[in-house]
């Protein structure tokens, strides 16, 4: 499958600091890629280089195979972004400002009206047609902003935290609008620090720090790649203290530590069948009342690839 | 109950945070400080210069003389000094708390209303009453040689003070009521500036003079009803000049003699100084009270009229409207010159200006018919007879080859006389009472005379140029700066929309915004033209302009130059600069400093003593000489204009016709290669800037 946003060892320097470094990304049609990094690991400035917004120092981009900055004005009608800040509109309504970007990318007359209707269905946003934009609420903003994109209908939509400062609820119908917009076939690159929201509507993600790409892959290998040996959570329904003793006695087990009113075990990662503490602690007379695996999330993966630098 | 009232009054102003904060830190500012000693520099080799040239002297009259004409020149620049930076401190406080958010802090503590009001209010004029106070030593010198009371430098500093205060309050209210935005600021600067220079230009006309009475005939004075509504002519008020004294009482008319009209007339500078600052209160105290509740309103002061006028339904919705082929344009021409102050702008320079030309038409139109008249029937050339018209009777008179006629005091012709002319005297011949031998004529006085037309129409034109000017460049700067502020030119700049297209809409949108203003010194001139026409039709023989006809032509084009010269400037620095009060501050300097040297430029070349036409050619190529020349040639001091002959001036008008022509070609030139240079530049521009 053909790799809809390539990059080869971007590079962006603004003086002294390095904004992006070498980052080396490929992302495959169809493919809602999530973004992650701390404040300032350079997520924005390549989102804007593939927006044709910046050019890089050095290296290269691609959108669909045409390089950023040669082929800029084929990319842009391919593209669809949207910033981190919802820009201001003085004295336009809903259905104005979404006409006056599908004029911007060349449509004009009926075709237009009837693109402006159906992508005001689409968001949901037809009862606020007539609305001035600045006096609709943020959630509102944003699903005016994903609407705006979606007039020229891009391949490829380039998304700066979208659900950034927005309630629940509206994240919750962001999302949903996401999902369907990646059921439509659209290729994705969302930034967001909302990372159990990316876990749920990414396959695949990217984690950067200080302009460097750490992590690039499917969702599951990075759970897979932060998980450092298996962890139990186990609980039984009494003398807790002698069973911690029994368990830190067997050589499968590296560590054991009272946790919240359960055991919490660490076990020799070569270890694969963990059913041996169920079987030892029956054995011996315990009644269990819990056995579960610790879950690896994003959130995990993400603190233990990052340093939390900030630039 | 005093130990409370100390209490409340301590922390009002003396121990009000917001004002200690300012005052704390701007004694650590190098700037403040570097501006502080700059000025005071300025006085002090000012008042140095001036006693340098008295070296030698010793008579203390001319000493005294001097030490006046130096505090004068001085208390000249300190209150230009105020009456500039006061709008550009003060006017911050309209957007700046509301943009950074600070207020809503500052009213989630205990302070109260007063104290964040007045703490604002006073930390803002703070500089200018640092500023102010630092040049109080240099006033000190000209009271060493006499001739400076202590309460001129009272009044000096009083009415310096009061404008500041005023300004600031003014400021404060618009921000408190929230009727300001971002883009108000310029529109306040504008208002308070065209306020100091309207009102100081229209205290010159005779029909605002103060008249009656002993009052012209006892000081000679051309005091006006304006004077205490200006800084500037109330401090001129206090200088004891004889051509601009206030009156006494005694010279005031009866009818005027009561108060507060005789306190206005015969002190203006201390009715302007009480009246700022009270004024200044007065706008204050609604800012106090309304401070929190105006804060908590979910509906600005100008919607709340809005919905009251009923001119809008809502201030949240609104029917939707035609977006334009070329969309940037259309956001230009709809969303930015329609808003509601553009509205107000077009409409009112346009009943200002209209209003204003049709004044001068009708006043210069009106004639006063004298007791005694002819016109162009009253002579009978067959039967050599002459009628005399008066009201009640039309005595007629035979006349002979002999008849002696005097036109204002000149000799003319029968057949040159083709209007009607008053009648001063004649003479019947004593041998035969039916005849007369002298016939002396002068021409009818007119409401205003033609060269007091045409500088009212010269006024006019040259305001209306210059606010049209300033207005296109202040868009134009704005245009692209607002955009990178707000971040939405990234949503353009990311779609395929060119440079090309971008620009050029931008160019549509202004021009969209400028037709409609430029329309307004073409019509006053239209209108005269037209009148003129009718006069020369009607009237014939020596016949004078008020405004020569080409006008019509050249005018449009001065205007298009002019608006475009604006734009491109504006919109050059709104490319390259990042904020918009930089690119506004910047594009507007230069356009005021081009079109006025070159105004001051083309001005000398017509004074000069030449008879040629190439002066009037080179003066050509200045907007506001061209319209000088075309409305009242008479006042450019040019030879030909005064001294030559029809003819001379016929080949004077062709030459100013080629001139402007020319000028206009060269003009659109440099314009084009502007343009071009945005366009091809416009990338690297915009990208080198983006972060």
């Amino acid at each position: 499958m053909a790799a809809v946003i390539k990059t080869i060892n971007l590079t962006k320097r603004y003086g002294s600091l390095v904004a992006l470094s070498n980052l080396n990304l490929e992302i495959q049609e169809g493919d809602c890629f999530g973004f992650i990094g701390p404040n300032g690991a350079g997520k924005t400035t390549t989102i804007k280089i593939l927006a044709t917004l910046l050019q890089p120092t050095w290296g290269e981009a691609r959108i669909c195979d045409m390089v950023v900055g040669f082929q800029s004005r084929q990319i842009r009608p391919l593209i669809g972004y949207v910033p981190d800040s919802f820009g201001a509109y003085e004295d336009m309504v809903v259905q104005e400002y979404l006409e006056f970007f599908a004029a911007a990318y060349g449509i004009h007359g009926l075709h237009r009206t009837k693109i402006v209707n159906d992508v005001m269905e689409l968001t949901d946003m037809g009862h606020k047609r007539d609305a001035l934009v600045d006096a609709l609420s943020r959630g509102m903003k944003q699903r005016l902003s994903i609407a705006r994109v979606l007039v020229h209908d891009p391949k490829v939509l380039l998304l700066d935290e979208p659900a950034g400062n927005l309630d629940p609820r509206a994240r919750i119908e962001m999302r949903e609008l996401l999902k369907e917009l990646r059921r439509m076939g659209k290729t994705i690159l969302i930034s967001s620090h909302i990372l159990p929201e990316l876990a749920d509507l990414c396959n695949t993600v990217g984690i950067i720090e200080q302009g460097e790409l750490l992590y690039s892959g499917p969702v599951a290998e990075i759970l897979a790649r932060a998980r450092t040996g298996r962890v139990l959570h186990v609980s039984v329904s009494s003398n807790t203290q002698l069973a911690m003793t029994l368990l830190a006695a067997d050589p499968k087990i590296v560590t054991v530590t009272p946790h919240d009113g359960f055991i919490k075990i660490g076990v020799n990662e070569e270890v694969e069948d963990a059913s041996f503490v169920a079987e030892l602690l029956v054995k011996n007379g315990f009644r269990l009342t819990m056995l579960k695996e610790e879950e690896v999330n994003l959130e995990t993966a993400f603190m233990r690839l990052t340093k939390g630098i900030v630039q | 109950m005093i130990a409370v009232a100390r209490d409340i009054f301590w922390r009002l102003i003396p121990a009000n945070p917001i004002l200690l904060r300012i005052i704390a830190m701007a004694g650590k500012r190098r700037r403040d400080m570097v501006i502080r000693c700059a000025y005071l520099g300025l006085l002090c080799v000012w008042v140095v210069m001036w006693l340098l040239t008295l070296a030698g002297k010793s008579d203390l009259g001319e000493l005294a003389k001097a030490s006046a004409t130096i505090f004068q020149s001085i208390s000249y620049v300190q209150l230009l000094l105020v009456a500039l930076l006061a709008p550009v401190f003060t006017s911050g406080a309209i957007t700046q708390e509301g943009d950074a958010q600070t207020y809503d802090i500052l009213m989630a503590t205990p302070l109260s209303n007063a104290q964040i009001v007045l703490g604002s209010l006073l930390s803002r004029v703070y500089f200018i009453i640092a500023l102010l106070l630092s040049g109080v030593p240099v006033f000190a010198i000209t009271q060493i040689f006499g001739g400076v009371g202590q309460d001129n430098i009272l009044y000096s500093f009083g009415i310096a003070a009061g404008t500041a205060f005023l300004t600031g309050a003014i400021a404060m209210a618009l921000a408190t009521f929230r009727i300001g935005t971002r883009r108000t600021i310029f529109g306040f600067y504008l208002f308070i500036v065209m306020y100091m220079v309207g009102l100081v230009l229209l205290d010159r006309l005779p029909m605002l003079q103060v008249t009656g009475g002993a009052v012209a005939a006892a000081a000679d004075s051309h005091i006006s009803w304006l004077t205490g509504l200006n800084p500037f002519l109330a401090l001129q008020a206090t200088f004891g000049r004889a051509e601009y004294t206030p009156p006494l009482m005694s010279d005031l008319p009866e009818a005027l003699r009561y108060w507060p009209v005789s306190w206005y007339l015969t002190s203006p500078h201390t009715f302007y100084i009480t009246c700022t600052f009270a004024l200044g209160m007065a706008l204050t105290v609604p800012s106090v009270i309304f401070l929190r509740s105006a804060a908590q309103s979910s509906v600005t002061v100008r919607q709340w009229l809005l919905l009251k006028l009923r001119l809008v339904r809502s201030v949240t919705v609104r029917k939707p409207r035609t977006v334009w082929h070329n969309p940037i344009a259309w956001r230009e021409a709809k969303t930015k010159a329609s808003a509601a102050r553009m509205t107000w702008l077009r409409y009112g320079l346009l009943a200002a200006g209209l209003a204003g030309a049709i004044w001068t038409l009708v006043r210069f139109s009106t004639v006063a018919t004298p007791a005694q008249y002819i016109n162009r029937d009253a002579f009978n050339t067959d039967l050599r007879l002459v009628t005399i018209l008066s009201n009640d009777r039309a005595p007629v008179y035979k006349y002979t080859a002999g008849l002696t006629i005097q036109l204002d005091d000149k000799p003319v012709r029968i057949e040159r006389l083709t209007g009607r002319y008053g009648v001063k005297d004649y003479s019947v011949d004593p041998r035969d009472k039916q005849s007369i031998n002298t016939l002396k004529l002068f021409t009818m006085p007119r409401g205003l005379s033609l060269a007091d037309a045409q500088k009212y129409l010269l006024m006019l034109l040259l305001l209306e140029m210059a606010v049209v000017a300033i207005v296109i460049t202040n868009v134009a700067a704005s245009t692209v700066t607002r955009e990178k502020e707000d971040g939405s030119i990234d949503l353009l700049l990311s779609s395929p929309i060119t440079s090309r297209y971008y620009l050029w809409g931008k160019l549509r949108g202004l021009l969209a915004l400028a037709l409609p203003l430029n329309l307004v010194p073409i019509a006053s001139i239209f209108v005269f033209v037209v009148y003129d026409i009718y006069r020369w039709i009607t009237e014939g023989g020596e016949f004078q302009w008020v405004v020569f006809p080409e006008a019509i032509i050249l005018a449009p084009l001065i205007l298009m130059v002019l608006t475009a010269l604006g734009g491109v400037v504006g919109m050059q620095l709104s490319l390259r600069c990042r904020r918009t009060v930089t690119a506004v501050m910047v594009s507007v300097g230069i356009t005021v400093g081009v079109v006025g040297l070159m105004a001051l430029f083309g001005m000398a070349v017509l004074d000069s003593h030449s008879f040629s036409n190439i002066p009037l050619v080179v003066a050509s190529f200045s907007p506001a000489s061209v319209i000088w020349m075309l409305a009242a040639p008479l006042s450019t001091n040019n030879r030909i204009f005064l001294e030559g002959d029809a003819d001379a001036i016929v080949q004077a008008r062709v030459a100013i016709f080629i001139g402007s022509l020319i000028a206009t070609a060269v003009y659109a030139a440099v314009i084009w290669a502007v343009y071009k240079t945005m366009l091809k530049n416009f990338d690297m521009t915009i990208r080198r800037q983006a972060r």
